[in-house]
């Protein structure tokens, strides 16, 4: 009775004005929370979400320039902190959670969220949150390598980090004791929170402008339109059965991995089930549901409702399944700190399986999300470093259009320019090219891959930490388009051979050694002519 | 005299001033392509013959246009080669390796403005601290020149790795260019933005190159156009920053000319600003297919360091290509007169980006436009006049507006065409003032404390609502609206940046070697300002740092006092640091150092401050034309129709009413108390 009501309150052109109103005070906050985090991955690839749901933890609007990782996961946060932590008799204005735990936020503990309860007129009408990741959240250093999940650094469950207003000393002196760089690390939690404060200073603004005092009518408006829209193009696409079958390098050497992914297409619905599926690996490249969910309905929203702004009503349609303790469905003590990996390879079974459906709106397999690698060490004058380097392989070609060089997707991080690179550390990079002929060959051709080489030009080995994929695999391409090449990672030693470095896990980089790096070139779409 | 003539898209603007009576005189004439000097020659002989003057008499001329923004986006420069360290020729097409829409798999990026066949490595490598380590090779730079020539290269970009902390490779070259290829033009990164980062310092010095040979020959033909017609002063370029730069500074960096006319609308509002006492003034620009807005602070324009020119997708961030140069920080978004409004598939009303322009126009113009627009809303609503829009030169057909609001808006949404009509009106004001909202916010500002300048065609037709929903107290619509531009010429100083890039925590700084630098910034800089005329005495001098946190990726420009720095200066520059911080995000940090990335000197010359009297050509008596029905939201309402020009100082008007002129038609609301200053501005108070 109260949906019909609330549809009637907001006409076209008030719901119009409110919601692109809420949109831009989420991306205030946001923009806020990004020019002042320390994190380099927070900022440079936008790894952060602020959200704003209503009473019950749905959400509202997002800030719109995150990363897919955290879609939905907001939500799924504030919905469990509700359930199962704090019902909602219990927050009082002033109150904020914390929490990093993987299987309740986005996946790893490296990211945390931050929770405030938004009052008006002493009513709780609804939530904010905020994601991020840490600059440091201790255990071994972040990457694929750990051999369970009590080696990834300090977990919080979720508690109050402010009660009414007063800090919980307790929890802040715990963090700072356990993590590498407690100054940032905590600067940057108090940047989370104070993003939501700016958000909640926006919302209300907004409220006294509309004469609002509380949010769930025009949330359920906002919600409704954007569903009815993911809702009408799905119902476009033939409904089916579409399988794929997708295999990836795991840890590139013994341990290979495979997704199966059954795509049902009924109505205005889609069900993704990944019965098959390789089970939960050696290796910390294991991912939870809520984070599968995530990267997998990111291409399904990228093919059928791009434009509209993120919310709840868009993932409604959408349901995703795994088996227990599979590497989509992993548990404790399964390691999980690279899932990255392995969220940023779903889009390949999925739209695999959707090219059967709609060949016309989705592109050619993409050669690296990105590469990560992680340098560290200590400089001769005993000062250290920590360093992130991100590199992306070709993007698939599309129908009409060839795929870009080197461009991230779906994950979406800048790289580190050279010149940067090279002043934070004792590094000499000798390339940064394009691999001619890398892109698959097709009517429109995959994006060509990078040639990217450093060599240790300090006097003590760099402990490096290296996340790949498609050394053992090709990007696939679509409708007659042929496969990217691989790519290729090897060490040449100062006296000029070539060695081994695991494709994922951590390796030295002695002094005069030259680490060289291929990124894989995207795949080709359509039969190329002539 | 002093002349501004602003060349746009569709008009020549010109201004004139007498300095000794503070007289203005301003014309209008339609750009002509494809050469812009006719339309110049057009304007300059009908000024001067309607108000009597001589070209002779004029000692300076103040030049804004927009020939290097097209030419990169109609992709018409030179044939452009690229060199670069060996090994990194394709760092311009890898970009920065992210995409600007995430959710867009179709996604376009822009192509480089030097394919990969003239792209070409040179053997040579400077390290991150400046030391060689591997030595240029003079004949293999030769060689390579030779065959870039033999491909009808005209220009080339020189960008080595770490030229900003070394910039003797890039130096040899261009002299080998300067002594070996005399005809060849050539950019090089140190010199046009020395600073970290090879992606973007890569893409400035290409597009700088690109642009170098058309803008050479349009300033000499230009120059030799206006002697001719017995112009013997100096000619000034308007730059991207509301500052003047000669001809020969903007052959040397085109790319600083890429925004001159918004620049211009800028600091047209810095001077009325200065006029009207108000030191905080957000320009607000709307025209055909945009609305800008910037801010006006202490008197003085936001300056950001971030550009990008020719975006692939309108309005998006992160889909051109980057130049950092300073520029007026400004926001563009696509909602104009001529945007055109729907309904979406989620059953929404949406305004722009995408726009009717001025062929086929709105759908009142009755050229052929079917879709409704902006403009045909204000239409419909009564704010605009049909028979009186440019001056009563065009005429509007009010039922051609509502039938396509009636069509595409009203009846897919079961509403009236006049609420349909103030839905748009209501949208676009809205979209306006949430972007101009964020704008000042992100810079730690509070909007309420910004009175508002209105120009721009349709500006003044939108500013009240605009105004209302920032809650701005005062709202300006000056006098000269309709050439704002080119008055913003006339009070921009002549200043020229020196930049050099130098990343040290503030602990670590050795303090002689930057005082070098900056000393050595300072001199070039007023070598400059010599050459332009500006005697010693009269030029300032500001140094400039761009600062971190030591550990966070994004840079603040803080204003330093003084020119001489040491280690004694920490705490002061320390403080200066923790301020600006403050500002902008409400807190600050114990406990990391602070460290400083690029240092900018910035040797200005005077401002300029005029006061001027309007001159106007009216015939009328009454200022009172008559009513006509105007839609309010509610209701139509008889409203009061006044010409602009016959206002006199001193009268007061309580809104609702419209004010009509020539190029604009400025709206008062029931809240707004409207009077005219000596210097014929409104100035619209809001209650």
């Amino acid at each position: 009775m109260r949906r019909k009501k609330s549809l009637k309150r907001f006409d076209a052109i008030e719901l119009s004005i409110l919601w692109s109103r809420l949109i831009s005070l989420v991306d205030e906050a946001g923009t806020t929370l990004q020019r002042t985090a320390f994190s380099s991955v927070t900022r440079e690839s936008a790894d952060f979400a602020v959200v704003l749901m209503d009473s019950g933890g749905q959400s509202i609007a997002q800030s719109s320039v995150s990363v897919p990782s955290f879609l939905g996961v907001m939500p799924f946060l504030v919905k469990a902190l509700i359930k199962d932590y704090f019902p909602l008799s219990v927050w009082k204005e002033g109150d904020v959670v914390i929490t990093n735990d993987p299987w309740l936020c986005a996946g790893h503990k490296p990211d945390i969220g931050i929770v405030t309860p938004i009052f008006r007129k002493k009513r709780l009408i609804g939530f904010i949150g905020s994601i991020a990741h840490s600059p440091d959240i201790g255990g071994t250093l972040w990457g694929a390598g750990a051999k369970d999940f009590y080696e990834e650094g300090l977990y919080i469950p979720p508690m109050r980090l402010f009660d009414k207003g007063v800090k919980n000393e307790t929890i802040f002196s715990l963090i700072a004791s356990n993590v590498r760089a407690p100054g940032q690390t905590i600067g940057d939690i108090l940047a989370q929170v104070a993003a939501n404060d700016q958000g909640i200073r926006g919302l209300h603004r907004v409220m006294d402008e509309s004469l609002l005092d509380e949010i769930d009518e025009l949330g359920e408006s906002i919600i409704q339109s954007s569903e009815k829209a993911m809702r009408d193009a799905i119902r476009k696409a033939p409904d089916g059965i579409y399988k794929s079958v997708y295999q990836a390098d795991g840890d590139g050497i013994k341990e290979p991995i495979q997704f199966v992914c059954t795509l049902t297409i009924q109505g205005d619905e889609i069900e993704v089930d990944y019965a098959g599926t390789s089970p939960a690996h050696s290796l910390a490249i294991n991912a939870v549901l809520n984070y599968v969910f995530a990267y997998t309905a990111y291409p399904i929203k990228c093919i059928f409702s791009p434009e509209v702004p993120n919310n709840e009503g868009s993932f409604r349609p959408i349901r995703v399944s795994a088996p227990e303790g599979c590497l989509l469905n992993a548990k404790k003590p399964s390691p999980l700190g690279a899932r990255n990996v392995t969220g940023n390879l779903l889009h390949g079974p999925v739209v695999k399986a959707l090219s059967l459906a709609v060949p016309d709106q989705v592109q050619a397999d993409c050669g690296a999300a990105v590469w990560v690698m992680v340098l560290s060490g200590k400089r001769e004058d005993g000062s250290e470093y920590v360093e992130y380097l991100f590199l992306a392989g070709g993007y698939g070609g599309r129908k009409g259009l060839a795929g870009p060089p080197t461009l991230c997707y779906p994950t979406n991080v800048a790289n580190v320019p050279v010149e940067v690179f090279e002043h934070d550390a004792p590094v000499l990079v000798t390339e940064k090219s394009l691999i001619r002929g890398s892109g698959g060959n097709g009517e429109y051709p995959g994006g060509e891959g990078q040639r990217f080489a450093y060599r240790n030009i300090g006097a003590l080995p760099i402990h490096i930490s290296n996340v790949t994929e498609k050394i053992n695999h090709q990007a696939y391409g679509l409708l007659g388009g042929f496969q990217g090449k691989k790519g290729n990672l090897y060490v040449r030693t100062a006296a000029g051979e070539k060695r081994f470095t695991p494709p994922k896990g951590h390796d030295y980089l002695q002094p005069g050694e030259e680490l060289v790096m291929e990124l894989p070139g995207g795949g080709g779409y359509g039969r190329p002519k002539g | 005299m002093k002349l501004g003539i602003d060349i746009g898209g569709t008009f020549t603007d010109l201004v004139l001033l007498e300095p000794s009576s503070g007289q203005l005189f301003f014309g209008k004439t339609l750009t002509t392509y494809p050469d812009p000097t006719l339309g110049i020659l057009n304007g300059l002989k009908e000024l001067m013959s309607l108000h009597g003057k001589s070209v002779a008499e004029v000692n300076t001329i103040i030049h804004g246009t927009t020939l290097v923004t097209n030419a990169i986006i109609e992709r018409k420069g030179a044939l452009t080669a690229l060199l670069t360290t060996a090994g990194f020729e394709d760092v311009l097409e890898i970009g920065r390796e992210m995409r600007y829409d995430i959710y867009d798999i179709f996604i376009r990026m822009p192509s480089p403005l030097v394919p990969a066949a003239l792209r070409k490595g040179i053997k040579e490598r400077v390290d991150a601290s400046g030391r060689i380590l591997d030595s240029l090779n003079e004949v293999e730079v030769i060689e390579t020149l030779k065959a870039l020539v033999k491909k009808g290269v005209r220009a080339v970009a020189i960008s080595l790795l770490h030229s900003y902390a070394n910039p003797s490779h890039e130096k040899k070259i261009g002299k080998i260019i300067r002594s070996q290829f005399p005809t060849l033009s050539f950019s090089l990164s140190s010199e046009i933005m020395p600073e970290i980062r090879e992606y973007e310092r890569t893409s400035a010095t290409v597009m700088n190159a690109y642009v170098q040979p058309l803008t050479g020959h349009y300033l000499s033909q230009l120059k030799a156009i206006l002697f001719d017609t017995g112009f013997k002063g100096q000619l000034h370029i308007m730059n991207s920053a509301g500052r003047l730069t000669t001809v020969q500074g903007a052959c040397k960096a085109p790319i600083q000319l890429l925004e001159s006319g918004p620049a211009g609308g800028t600091m047209a509002g810095v001077f009325y600003g200065e006029l009207l006492k108000k030191k905080n003034l957000l320009a607000f620009d709307m025209g055909g297919t945009t609305a800008k807005a910037s801010i006006i602070r202490n008197g003085q324009p936001e300056i950001t360091n971030h550009f990008e020119a020719a975006r692939e997708k309108r309005f998006k961030k992160g889909s051109g290509l980057p130049v950092r140069i300073p520029v007026i920080d400004m926001i563009e978004i696509g909602a104009g007169g001529g945007s055109i409004t729907s309904v979406n598939h989620l059953g929404l009303l949406t305004v722009g980006p995408k726009s009717a322009a001025s062929e086929p126009g709105p759908a009142c113009y009755n050229r052929g436009g079917e879709l409704p627009t902006v403009t045909d809303a204000d239409l419909v609503l009564g704010f605009l006049n049909e028979s009186y829009f440019l001056g009563g030169t065009m005429q509007l057909k009010r039922e051609k507006a509502r039938a396509a609001i009636k069509k595409h808006i009203a009846s897919p949404l079961g509403i009236s065409i006049e609420e349909a009509a103030w839905g748009i009106h209501r949208l676009v004001n809205d979209n306006m003032a949430n972007a101009a909202r964020v704008h000042i916010i992100e810079k730690g500002l509070d909007p309420r404390l910004f009175s508002m300048m209105a120009f721009g065609g349709a500006g003044p037709v939108h500013a009240y609502h605009v105004a209302q929903q920032l809650n701005a107290p005062q709202l300006i619509i000056p006098a000269g609206a309709g050439v704002l531009s080119a008055m913003g010429f006339l009070v921009s100083p002549i200043a020229t940046e020196e930049i050099t890039s130098y990343i040290s925590t503030l602990q670590q700084i050795n303090w002689t070697h930057l005082q070098k630098k900056l000393d050595g910034m300072n001199k070039k800089g007023r070598q400059f300002l010599k050459k332009a005329g500006i005697p010693n005495t009269r030029m300032s001098m500001k140094v400039l740092a761009d600062m971190r946190y030591a550990g966070q990726g994004h840079e603040i420009s803080v204003s330093l006092p003084g020119i001489k720095l040491s280690e004694a200066s920490i705490p002061t520059i320390t403080r200066a640091f923790k301020e600006e911080y403050r500002l902008r995000y409400g807190r600050d940090m114990e406990g990391i150092p602070i460290e400083a990335v690029t240092w900018r000197v910035l040797v200005s010359g005077p401002l300029t401050t005029l006061h001027p009297k309007q001159s106007v050509v009216g015939k009328h008596t009454l200022p009172l034309k008559g009513k006509r029905k105007v839609f309010w939201g509610k209701k139509y309402v008889d409203t009061p129709i006044y010409d602009r020009y016959l206002l006199k100082p001193g009268q007061r008007i309580q809104g609702p009413c419209i004010i009509e002129e020539f190029e604009s038609t400025t709206i008062v609301g029931e809240k707004g108390i409207v009077s005219c200053d000596k210097y014929n501005n409104l100035i619209m108070e809001l209650l």
